[in-house]
């Protein structure tokens, strides 16, 4: 199956609520039969410029990283349904690459795999 | 032979024509042939020239003579040329010309078999060289191919077991609260900065 990466940003909110829509995306995701394989925190930081989304300013948001395996026909009904969700500020579904195989090539310094 | 000349006289006829020809007789000057004989010529009887028997005896002898031996002259001739092409063809020295062609012409085509002979076995050796390469070669891109399979599946055994060791690893219903509450708790910091010299510099904080 190919391997895909959920790059979501939240709503800065607080941890209750962030833990809720992030377990409601997830559970999201595998109803529709995808293998969740890793969750990631990139911080709750600045965005870049502010985003209008679903009626609201946003200047801070909580970017998250889920990488999953599913099929591809399930892509645009899960953006679909991102989109509608009103906690999330971005969804952006992307294919995974291969991972580089440090062993082969010389030192690459910057992959932390 | 007969020459008509329209408009012109026998007399032009005569001078024209070449010294040595035999003047013809009936040459038709201006009159054509329906024509009425003229007045002066009514009762013309052609008389040929009259001719001295001495004369005649010695001329038709010496003549004879002459004609004998240049017609024995140009037969001579003829039969040295007849004789000397049959010569050419059927002599002596055609049969030995001959005989040593059809020697060198043997001597040839032995030649030639003997360097046929030898080209095949050269070839034969050639090819057969060749095939066992080809033997060989097959063998050895079998033999390749064969360890190539079995890389090949090595390397997605291989797979399949990291594969599933990762497995253990996966968010499911039951550890997914737990799993976010790590995933809250340790915020993941990839930026980073390289130099020239390919020192890394991973001192950004997030904001």
């Amino acid at each position: 199956m190919p391997r895909y990466e959920l790059s979501l940003i939240l709503k800065a909110m607080q941890r209750p609520e962030t833990a809720a829509a992030l377990r409601r995306t997830v559970e999201t995701l595998l109803e529709r039969g995808a293998v969740v394989r890793n969750l990631e925190n990139l911080g709750e930081r600045q965005l870049p410029y502010k985003i209008t989304k679903h009626n609201e300013r946003h200047r801070r948001g909580a970017y998250f990283l889920i990488d999953f395996y599913s099929a591809p026909s399930l892509l645009t009904g899960l953006l679909d349904h991102l989109y509608r969700d009103v906690d999330v500020v971005r969804p952006a579904i992307l294919k995974k690459d291969d991972q580089v195989k440090t062993s082969k090539t010389k030192s690459c310094c910057g992959t932390q795999h | 032979m007969l020459r008509a000349m329209g408009g012109r006289s026998a007399q032009a006829a005569r001078l024209l024509a070449p010294r040595s020809a035999v003047l013809v007789e009936t040459v038709r000057g201006r009159k054509s042939r329906n024509d009425p004989v003229a007045k002066s010529k009514e009762g013309r009887i052609k008389v040929p020239p009259p001719v001295d028997p001495v004369e005649m005896v010695v001329m038709k002898q010496r003549f004879g003579e002459y004609q004998m031996i240049l017609k024995a002259l140009r037969l001579e001739f003829r039969e040295e040329v007849l004789r000397r092409k049959y010569e050419e063809e059927t002599g002596s020295l055609a049969e030995e010309r001959a005989r040593q062609d059809a020697e060198e012409h043997r001597a040839l085509m032995t030649w030639n078999d003997e360097e046929n002979v030898r080209m095949l076995n050269v070839r034969m050796m050639r090819i057969q060289r060749e095939n066992e390469e080809a033997e060989r070669n097959k063998l050895e891109a079998a033999l390749q191919r064969e360890q190539e399979q079995q890389e090949f599946i090595k390397e997605r055994e291989r797979e399949i077991l990291q594969l599933q060791e990762d497995a253990k690893n996966f968010i499911t219903l039951e550890n997914l609260d737990q799993r976010i509450e790590e995933v809250l708790d340790k915020p993941k910091n990839y930026n980073f900065a390289v130099d020239k010299e390919g020192r890394v510099v991973k001192q950004t904080v997030l904001q």
